[in-house]
């Protein structure tokens, strides 16, 4: 009977099996790939997390600790791949002579690695001059004893006398945070700086050097295993990856109680990563549940279109003898029989749209979780569908079934209203975060647990309820029987049919109004989501940017400046401008931060300079402020801070000058405040007028060139490097390096493949809202527009009842679509504020996406409308008599 | 000689079956229609009564044979004025009130003026006064035929085609029916044209035609043609 049953409904109702299909298939794929995506983003923030971390622990042995012991008890706690020993000693300084002039720093340490070190933790060495081997002087030393390679430096030993060592070759220490931490500190505890001055030593020399004074003072030598754990047995997920290196560390500190010190670096990436995670989630949450939302809406709604048919359907069950639960039976396979098999159809469908969408093919184990979405997906479509069906069916007799739905009461909401209780709690909530400054995840620095801040979604889930319900009332209010304000409104399109076609509306309200909060939903889900993506991108690309300093930067060093190939490299094609920027060092009190100096005049030609960049004016007011001020200087917000500096202020600042590489106190000018700046790497920085800052130190060199290409970058980049050669000892980067390096943090999350399943999607969605459900309810109601056609209907007076109709849902969904889509997304921005570094501005419209969507949305119900009018009036006898 | 309305030569409807092969309904039947007409179309259910009245009123196209309507032009000209057609199933316009569902065929011919009181007028004369606001949803089924037939006479067809107009009419109800209707036509020359089963309908005609299995049997009072 079953098998009949459908058999029957298949071959007569195509066009609803069909919708129907279509959104649970919609649904469950949709779902399907946003499972898909999470998983895959966990996976790639674990690897992107786990590649950025050199050394994954490092153990300190206390001084007369067994080192074979603890070597051994390493192994145990868990598969290493490598393990290298480091031996550190505390100098008292460095000391060198160039010339006349001799130069000192202040205390230092000195480091060997063991054998082989270099080539399995390459990240900790980036050669810059001289040798590869041998005694190396990091940069900053070298730039403050003046030295190269081959200049004599004598090491100062703690308590013991000076040794001179010949240095080989100048080097740069890209990871010296992690190299030089304090291994085994307290959570709480402040990270140490590290140190300015580093030496580095053959192991022989260092022993040869350093064992006096291990033997002496015991306390300013240690010694560290720097392991890597074998990373390819690490979980995808970055929580339990934490888990497993975190419970692998612990076990380690039993081991080597008493013996070492542990400081598990992988374990605190990790957990990190943990809270990108949660932004995963949260993004997730904030773009890819409105959107499975609005597919269960839309699928609902489609199987609600034809809702009278089924509902007679019913009836004329009863009415040959079947019983209520028989009839309920047989409506509810319908649903059941498409919910199967599109929900198969739908994760079919998210495995190819992942897999075309370089998504990389997951272990089965992985795809666990999508297919899971994908048959919850399916399963809460079809059971809203039975719902319904279950419901009708109780309420209506056989005879109450077979009329159509005309009048209703006045629902509980619109005499609650709900609608403005809900938006004024959106309100207040959202205020409320603004208060706190949009703190959504909440990691507090040193406590390895983070916390999402949950209410924070209600703001944006209430705005959009509350603005639905709104609509809603409107529509309610609008589209009513009587009301002048519809006549008017149709009178352009109905002529004197206006007040026919006003009646014929109203009395469909609840199916029009319907339509129109179904596409102004997903209209408002794709607008919030593609303004959000298209932010996203524009600040992920001014992070990449100031990360890397412009399309393509040459960073030199004082040694070998980059400024000095200005020439050569403007004359490269695709080279729309190029600056010079200074890049030296000053300390501040007893900071030492990096300076950079800069012609505030044209810099702006080669990099992109935004008003967020600075505090208390615009780009271009700061910058004519500096410019009009020789010895100004813009310093941090921190720094400001700490020395209670007012505008005009002296501060003076040491930077080494050339004339005898000795660091003098400068007298600068406080001008204003700098939060971010092309390059700069730290939050601490300052920026000041590169003429003045030559003049005071007596060096006119510049280390960096910035440069915008008018090309593709990585182009511009390989033919800089090119001309410039491998030996210069300049390295030139382009900003999708940049990119790449930020992408271990929330980059990773791969915003924007989110955002592609989402806008893909929610297109799809929004021509299905309009044109599919249009076309639908046309099809219901085809006898009413048959009985038109009879009594004498023109084609275009038909024409014009159809075409109000579909102008009505069009107009409405599009107008509070767009209104609801803004506000959403400017929601969205404010709350995921952490999501981006900098905050953005304002928010960056798609106008190219959104003009093309909104095209083919009206496309959709022209083709509705026009289909719907051609096919009431063929056949529209046979259609009357059609039960 | 009065112009006639309706020209039919021939006429042969066939109808597309679930399984694909054609169904013939009407089989090469002949016939006119003039003014002051009043004709019964009987026979039993399934010979093709309702398919020539369709075929007649310009509702459908035949499979063969001609048909024209010499004195009231073209097929598109037929609706809403020339002929109006009172349906066997339910017909009224489900969104509008039984006073716009009257005055729509007007609203679409574009003379909407007065109607309303002709409307109000003549839906009184049917027993309808107080439903004038009810949806037709909320009617019983000789109600909403009623409600049909006034909505077919409010535009003074020159004629007026009524399949089954008693069906669900208690004999009383349906007597009062056919004296208002005849009222209504009664020094116009506009023709009636019924289809039906009761022969009591049937009696109050001048001519009676009889189909049977797709064929028509003219009665006495008129010849069939061709």
């Amino acid at each position: 009977m079953i098998a009949l049953w459908l058999f029957g409904i298949l071959k007569r109702r195509t066009a609803r099996v069909i919708g129907l299909a279509a959104g649970v298939t919609l649904t469950a794929a949709l779902l399907s790939t946003l499972g898909l995506f999470l998983t895959e983003s966990g996976a790639s923030m674990t690897r992107r997390a786990v590649s950025d971390v050199p050394i994954d622990w490092q153990v300190e042995a206390v001084p007369s600790a067994d080192h074979q012991a603890i070597a051994e008890a390493i192994r145990k706690a868990a598969p290493i791949s490598r393990m290298h020993t480091v031996e550190y000693a505390q100098t008292d300084g460095f000391e060198a002579q160039t010339e006349d002039t001799t130069q000192q720093t202040g205390p230092g340490k000195a480091i060997a690695f063991d054998a082989d070190y270099g080539r399995d933790f390459p990240q900790e060495l980036r050669w810059l001059a001289g040798k590869r081997s041998g005694v190396l002087v990091a940069q900053q030393t070298a730039a403050n004893l003046h030295v190269g390679p081959g200049d004599r430096v004598l090491i100062k030993r703690v308590g013991l006398p000076p040794v001179a060592v010949i240095a080989d070759g100048v080097v740069d220490l890209p990871d010296s945070d992690a190299l030089f931490q304090g291994v085994g500190l307290p959570p709480l505890a402040a990270p140490q700086a590290p140190p300015d001055n580093v030496v580095i030593l053959p192991l022989a020399d260092w022993h040869r050097i350093f064992d006096q004074q291990q033997t002496v003072r015991p306390d300013t030598t240690r010694a560290q295993f720097h392991i890597r754990l074998v990373r390819e047995r690490l979980p995808t997920d970055p929580t339990a990856a934490y888990s497993l290196v975190q419970g692998q560390s612990r076990n380690l500190e039993a081991r080597v109680a008493g013996q070492a010190l542990v400081s598990n670096n992988l374990g605190s990436r990790l957990d990190a990563v943990r809270s990108y995670a949660l932004y995963a989630l949260i993004l997730f949450l904030f773009l890819g549940l409105p959107g499975v939302v609005l597919a269960v809406i839309l699928t609902v709604s489609l199987a609600a279109a034809g809702l009278g048919l089924r509902s007679q359907e019913q009836a004329l069950l009863r009415v040959q003898g079947a019983s209520q639960s028989r009839a309920l039976l047989l409506w509810l396979s319908e649903p059941f029989a498409i919910g199967i098999i599109a929900t198969v159809l739908g994760l079919v469908l998210s495995f190819f749209f992942s897999h075309v969408s370089t998504s990389p093919v997951l272990a089965p184990a992985n795809m666990l979780p999508a297919v899971a979405m994908a048959v919850i997906g399916g399963t809460i479509v079809v059971a809203a569908i039975a719902m319904s069906a279950w419901h009708a069916s109780r309420s209506t007799t056989v005879v109450a079934a077979q009329r159509k739905v005309g009048r209703r009461g006045v629902p509980l909401w619109h005499r609650l209203w709900l609608d403005l209780i809900f938006l004024l709690i959106a309100g207040l909530l959202f205020w409320q975060s603004a208060s706190t400054g949009y703190e959504i995840v909440l990691a507090p620095e040193g406590v390895p647990a983070a916390s999402v801040d949950y209410n924070a979604f209600l703001s944006p889930l209430l705005f959009w309820v509350g603005f639905g319900l709104l609509t809603m009332r409107l529509c309610r209010y609008f589209i009513s029987d009587g009301n002048p304000m519809l006549n008017l409104t149709l009178r352009p399109v109905s002529g004197k049919l206006a007040s026919a076609v006003a009646a014929s509306m109203a009395f469909q309200e609840p199916r029009l109004t319907k339509g129109i909060i179904t596409m102004a939903l997903a209209i408002s889900f794709l607008t919030s989501t593609s303004i959000f993506n298209r932010t996203y991108e524009g600040q992920a690309r001014i992070d990449a940017e100031l990360t890397n300093g412009a399309d393509v930067t040459v960073f030199g060093t004082s040694a070998h400046p980059a400024g000095d190939k200005l020439a050569t490299l403007e004359k490269l094609p695709d080279v729309a401008a190029a600056r010079t920027m200074q890049h030296r060092f000053a300390y501040v009190g007893n900071d030492l931060q990096d300076l950079y100096g800069i012609d505030p005049k044209s810099l702006g030609a080669a990099t992109g300079l935004p008003n967020a960049y600075f505090q208390g004016g615009s780009a271009n007011d700061i910058l004519s402020a500096l410019a009009a001020t020789p010895d100004g200087v813009l310093v941090s917000e921190e720094t400001a801070s700490d020395f209670q500096l007012q505008q005009g202020n002296t501060i003076n600042l040491r930077l080494v000058s050339a004339s005898d590489n000795q660091y003098h106190a400068i007298p600068f000018k406080f001008i204003g405040v700098v939060r971010e700046f092309p390059t700069a790497p730290r939050d601490s920085f300052l920026v000041a007028n590169s003429d003045y800052v030559a003049r005071m130190t007596m060096s006119a060199t510049s280390e960096y060139v910035l440069m915008r290409a008018s090309a593709d970058p990585a182009g511009l980049a390989e033919r800089a490097r090119k001309v410039l050669g491998s030996a210069s000892g300049l390295e030139v980067k382009a900003i999708g390096d940049a990119s790449r390096i930020i992408g271990s943090s929330l980059l990773a999350v791969n915003v924007g493949r989110l955002t592609t399943i989402e806008l893909s999607f929610g297109a799809v969605m929004a021509i299905a809202a309009a044109g599919l459900m249009l076309g639908l309810g046309f099809i219901d109601r085809r006898r009413n527009f048959a009985i038109l056609t009879l009594i004498g209907a023109t084609p275009r007076q038909l024409a014009s009842f159809l075409w109000c109709e579909g102008l009505l849902i069009l107009i409405g969904g599009v107008v509070f679509g767009l209104v609801s889509g803004v506000l959403t997304a400017w929601m969205l921005v404010k709350l995921l504020t952490g999501v981006f570094d900098p905050p953005p501005e304002t928010v960056s419209v798609p106008w190219a996406y959104l003009l093309s969507v909104h095209i083919l949305i009206v496309l959709s119900v022209a083709a509705a409308v026009l289909v719907a009018n051609a096919r009431s009036r063929r056949g529209a006898y046979e259609a009357l008599r059609d039960l | 000689m009065p112009e006639t309305l309706v020209e039919a030569r021939s006429l042969s409807k066939a109808f597309q079956s679930r399984d694909g092969k054609p169904l013939l309904v009407l089989d090469q039947v002949s016939c006119s229609i003039v003014p002051g007409d009043r004709i019964a179309v009987e026979g039993p259910s399934g010979s093709g009564k309702s398919t020539l009245l369709a075929l007649l009123g310009g509702l459908l196209s035949p499979t063969h044979g001609d048909i024209s309507w010499p004195a009231l032009g073209s097929r598109r000209d037929l609706q809403p004025l020339q002929i109006a057609f009172v349906f066997q199933t339910p017909s009224l316009f489900p969104p509008l009130t039984v006073l716009q569902n009257v005055t729509l065929p007007l609203l679409l011919a574009g003379q909407p003026a007065r109607s309303k009181e002709r409307a109000e007028c003549l839906l009184a004369l049917f027993g309808l006064a107080n439903l004038t606001r009810k949806l037709p949803e909320e009617l019983s089924g000789g109600q909403a035929h009623r409600v049909a037939m006034v909505r077919a006479l409010m535009v003074r067809p020159r004629l007026l085609i009524a399949d089954e107009p008693t069906g669900q009419l208690d004999t009383l109800t349906a007597t009062s029916l056919l004296d208002r209707i005849f009222d209504q036509l009664a020094g116009t020359e506009a023709a009636l044209l019924v289809a039906t089963h009761d022969a009591k309908v049937a009696r109050r005609m001048r001519t009676r035609w009889t189909m049977d299995h797709g064929r028509l049997s003219p009665g006495p009072g008129r010849e069939q043609t061709g």
